[in-house]
Order: structure tokens, then C-alpha cells, then sequence
């Protein structure tokens, strides 16, 4: 069951993105499957065609994964397509890793590093946006998905 | 590395002989043992094409844009590595021919270790024979010169689907008789498609690049698992414009019939038996049975059918299979041109690979003679999978 976000849903979403990174503005419509995912969908069909689709026919998805929202904490994170559609308009809580960090943030593993941030933070390096971490005191904690980390060479 | 060999069956063979003419059936036989080319489709949602040139350039791949008109197109050759490396080389091609086809067969046969340049041009510690002949020509493909002495081998295996790069959605691996069907239905921005049987999402994510994320894709398949790859590579490749449903294609064309549902443009890459697969998929030569052929080309025609009606006046479909069995190509395009007579026409497509005209007879069955508007693609033509397309319009 695919659910539309409100305006005010959306409005509310913004809000937090504003707060964590900066974001002023959501490019197309959010919508949630299932309690936490949230995708982004920029399609010309509207609301109304979604709703009358859905009716017919079993929606797997519309749109993109753009990221989650965390019951306890309500922050958002952005998956990686979330940081590279929104990259030009975040401002904040961004964390460059350097090249020798690169191969293992992407085979998935927690970097051991100080950032200075708290929470949810945005990855990067160079121009190439990563996805979030969760940044502790010591620790930049790893969400890459199992699909999209690099694989060790056997 | 030992050769691999693909062995088709006797009865699938002797339909290929009646399709070719001896001489190019020879061809045939030849090219289908041969490795495909390394091909990728830069994602222009996400990066130009020159750009991702020149990162993988940065990693020391040889890349090719082989269309002139399509420069997300790109061919990986091999990569240059340093004297010292391991590698895999061929020793015929180093002196001669260096183009991919060559290091793709230098790959399967020789394992070739240089332990320094200049011991390596002196005494080069090579299985087999001797190669001396690796260095004769240090200028035009090899790029050994005083300061690089690179030598260009061919990618590791996999190798392509682990670069950050592909990981972040830059490129597609995709096989370049699989972005025709994108070229020939020329979609446009801001249109209503409809990609019936979508997975993977290839072709779908083509789609979405170049209308770059305007209108609207439904895209669809029957399988869960299917459909978990298909919406894990439109995620990969930044695709925002799709709806991913879930249904039987025939059903759904019906729904959308009930529902006056129109599309702009429509794609049936049809289920079929993926003759034109063999050399990527040596197993398809396993799966191959006539039976097969013969339930499929019934499935492909209920497909096109419905199809076709949800096709708004004026919009294009694209019919195409990976099979050169007539019976899911020509026969699929002939039942349609007969079953909707005065509301369809056939169009010529241009493409930027060599295309041999569809056939109009088979087992003793005539097709009609706009049949031959239809492309056929064969592997011994431009070095690619099998392929067939035929597009129409439709007229009312």
C-alpha cells in the first residue's frame, strides 16, 4: 500500500531536511511505502493517476528511495540517490572522506574517525555524494545497502 | 584460463542453417564462441558522458565511444597496467590487432607474467610460447613508452560491476544490442511509456536518461524477483519518473484498455527463448527446446495485441525479442500487421549497428512483405548479441 504524502506531510519533511542539511526545496512528490521508506517521485501522473492505478494494478514502487525517517529520533536519512539529487542544495552536516577511507566506506564499514557532527551526516568525496553515516564521538556508523557496496576481490 | 566452448544443439544449429547461407553460417558458429564486448551506458541522469570517460580513463581503462551519435555508449577495451603486474595478455594481438575482440580471446588463453620491462623485452616469462613479439610495436595500442611502459590487458572478470563508478549508478553494463530498442522507439520528453516486461530495468532506465526523468514510465513485470532487481537498478541509475507495477502483461493491458489508459510510446521486449543470448548466457543453449518457440510466439502475439489497443493514435510501439527464431520475430510482426490491418504500419528504423531486413518466409509459411522492415540482428555482423526489432505506428 503506497500512501501520497500531504502537503503538510511534505511540508513537515522539508522541514527536518532543512534543519539536518540545509534543504530548501523537494524536487517532485514524496511518497511512503510501508512505516519508514519514503520515496520521491517527479513523474507527470498525478496524485489522482497514482490513486486510480493503484486501483487496477499492484504499484511495486513509484519513484526513488529517498530516504528514511527514524521513529525515535525523527531524523531523516537520505539514501545514497537522496544526497546525489539533493547534493547541490545541501549545506550542512556534510563530511568529506579522504581516498583511502573511500574503498571502505563503500564495502560498507564504519569509519573510526572524529568528525566533529553528531547523528546523521552526509558522506562525500570529492564530487561524488555517498549517502548518510551516523556520526558518534569516534565513529561514522555505515547504512550503505548489502546491494551497493563494493565487494572485496576474492 | 581454459577456452570456454558453446555447444548449441544439432536441432537449434540446423534452423540457424536455414537462416544463413553456408558461408555465413561459418561466421556464425565462429562469432558465437567469441566473448561479447564490454559495454556500458553512462547514466546521463547522473554524470556526461565525457566526464565518466574521464574518470574511467583515470583508472586506466581504454575506452571506445563507438556511436558516433550516442556518446553514453561506451566499450571498455582493457585496462593499461604497469610492467611488474600480473596479467592476462595475447600474445597475438599485442603485436597486431588490438581491438577488444582480441583481448577478450588474448584472455582466454594465455597468462603472461612481467616481471620488469626490461627483463620483460629481453625475456618476457610466458606460458607456452614466446612473445617477443608483445613489444614489437610499443606505439599505437599498447601505450609503452620510457615513461608509462603500460601495457593494455583486458579487464579482470566482474571487474566492471565492481568500480565505484557502477556503484554509484554512473554507468549501466549493458550489451549493446540491448540499447537498440531504446534508439528505435526514440522516446521523448515528457511522454506516457509503457515498458511491458521491464526487468531487469536496462531498458527502462534508458528510457528515463533519455527523456531525462520527465513524463511518466509504467514499467512492468509478473515476477517479484524480477521486479526486486528491475527497482533495485532504476534506484542505482537515479530513475524518478517510473511507477513499477506488478502484473500479468496481458492483464494489464486489459486494465488499462477499461480504464481508456493510452501510452505515447510502447516498448514489448517480449519474454522469448534468447537464442541471440548464447554468448553471454552459454546456458540458454541448454534451455533451448522447439516446444518453447512454439508457446512463446503465442504468448508474444497475446502481448502485442494488447498492447497495441492501449497505444494512443499516432504513438509508436517497439517490438523486440533477443531470439533470431521467426516464429517469435516475423510471425509475431505478420499476425499484427494482418490482425490490425488498416489501423498499423511498419517503420523502418535506423540504427547504428548493421541490420539485415526481416524475412518473409519460413517453414513454408509467407509472411506479408512489410516484414522485411524489421531488423535482424546477427552476432557476425557488428560483434553483438542476436537481436530482433520491428516498430510500428499506429494509425488509428
Amino acid at each position: 500500500m503506497i500512501h501520497l504524502l500531504s502537503n503538510q506531510e511534505t511540508q513537515e519533511i522539508l522541514k527536518k531536511l532543512n534543519e539536518q542539511f540545509g534543504v530548501q526545496k523537494i524536487p517532485g512528490k514524496l511518497i511512503k511505502i510501508g512505516n519508514e521508506k519514503i520515496f520521491l517521485f517527479n513523474g507527470d501522473f498525478s496524485d489522482g493517476q497514482i490513486k486510480n492505478l493503484e486501483k487496477i494494478t499492484f504499484i511495486e514502487r513509484a519513484g526513488i528511495y529517498f530516504g528514511k525517517i527514524f521513529d525515535l529520533t525523527e531524523e531523516i536519512r537520505l539514501s545514497i540517490e537522496g544526497t546525489q539529487i539533493l547534493k547541490n542544495q545541501i549545506t550542512k552536516n556534510i563530511f568529506e572522506i579522504k581516498k583511502e577511507q573511500l574503498e571502505n566506506w563503500m564495502q560498507g564499514q564504519e569509519l573510526n574517525i572524529q568528525t566533529g557532527l553528531k547523528g546523521i551526516i552526509i558522506i562525500k568525496h570529492k564530487e561524488d555524494y555517498l549517502g548518510c553515516g551516523k556520526a558518534s564521538e569516534n565513529k561514522i556508523g555505515n547504512f550503505i545497502p548489502k546491494s551497493r557496496r563494493l565487494k572485496i576481490k576474492s | 584460463m581454459t577456452k570456454r566452448e558453446i555447444k548449441p544443439k544439432p536441432e537449434f544449429l540446423e534452423r540457424m542453417k536455414k537462416l544463413l547461407e553456408p558461408r555465413d553460417f561459418d561466421r556464425y558458429e565462429k562469432s558465437i564462441q567469441e566473448p561479447l564486448l564490454n559495454s556500458i551506458r553512462c547514466d546521463t541522469l547522473k554524470i556526461p558522458p565525457e566526464q565518466l570517460k574521464k574518470r574511467l580513463e583515470e583508472k586506466n581503462w581504454k575506452i571506445s565511444q563507438i556511436w558516433k551519435n550516442y556518446p553514453e555508449v561506451m566499450v571498455i577495451e582493457g585496462k593499461y597496467v604497469r610492467q611488474g603486474s600480473q596479467i592476462d595478455i595475447a600474445p597475438k594481438s599485442l603485436s597486431a590487432d588490438f581491438s577488444a575482440k582480441n583481448i577478450v580471446n588474448a584472455q582466454k588463453n594465455f597468462k603472461l607474467t612481467f616481471t620488469d620491462y626490461d627483463n620483460a623485452k629481453n625475456n618476457l616469462t610466458i606460458n607456452k610460447i614466446s612473445q617477443r613479439s608483445a613489444l614489437a610495436k610499443p606505439g599505437a595500442e599498447q601505450k609503452i613508452s620510457s615513461e608509462a611502459r603500460q601495457i593494455l590487458v583486458p579487464l579482470e572478470p566482474g571487474e566492471l560491476g565492481r568500480s565505484i563508478e557502477h556503484l554509484l549508478g554512473y554507468y549501466y553494463v549493458q550489451e549493446l544490442a540491448s540499447m537498440l530498442s531504446i534508439i528505435a522507439l526514440n522516446p521523448r520528453p515528457n511522454e506516457l511509456i509503457l515498458d511491458l516486461c521491464a526487468s531487469p530495468g536496462s531498458k527502462t532506465s534508458q528510457i528515463s536518461a533519455q527523456i531525462k526523468n520527465t513524463g511518466t514510465i509504467i514499467a512492468n513485470d509478473i515476477n517479484i524477483g524480477r521486479i526486486k532487481i528491475l527497482a533495485s537498478n532504476l534506484e542505482r541509475c537515479g530513475v524518478t519518473n517510473a511507477i513499477i507495477t506488478r502484473d500479468d502483461g496481458i492483464r494489464l493491458c486489459e486494465k488499462f484498455k477499461l480504464q481508456n489508459i493510452k501510452f505515447d510510446k510502447i516498448l514489448l521486449d517480449a519474454p522469448c527463448s534468447g537464442e541471440g543470448t548464447i554468448r553471454s548466457s552459454p546456458k540458454s543453449c541448454l534451455m533451448w527446446n522447439p516446444n518453447t518457440i512454439k508457446s512463446l510466439s503465442k504468448l508474444q502475439k497475446k502481448l502485442f495485441k494488447g498492447a497495441f489497443e492501449i497505444l494512443k493514435e499516432g504513438g509508436k510501439i517497439v517490438y523486440s525479442t533477443c531470439t533470431h527464431a521467426p516464429e517469435e520475430n516475423e510471425e509475431v510482426v505478420d499476425f499484427t500487421l494482418k490482425e490490425f490491418q488498416g489501423q498499423i504500419e511498419i517503420e523502418k528504423i535506423d540504427l547504428p549497428v548493421s541490420c539485415r531486413p526481416g524475412i518473409i518466409n519460413w517453414n513454408d509459411k509467407n509472411y506479408d512483405k512489410e516484414v522485411i522492415k524489421s531488423c535482424r540482428i546477427y552476432p557476425q555482423d557488428s560483434n553483438t548479441e542476436g537481436f530482433f526489432l520491428a516498430k510500428f505506428k499506429k494509425l488509428k
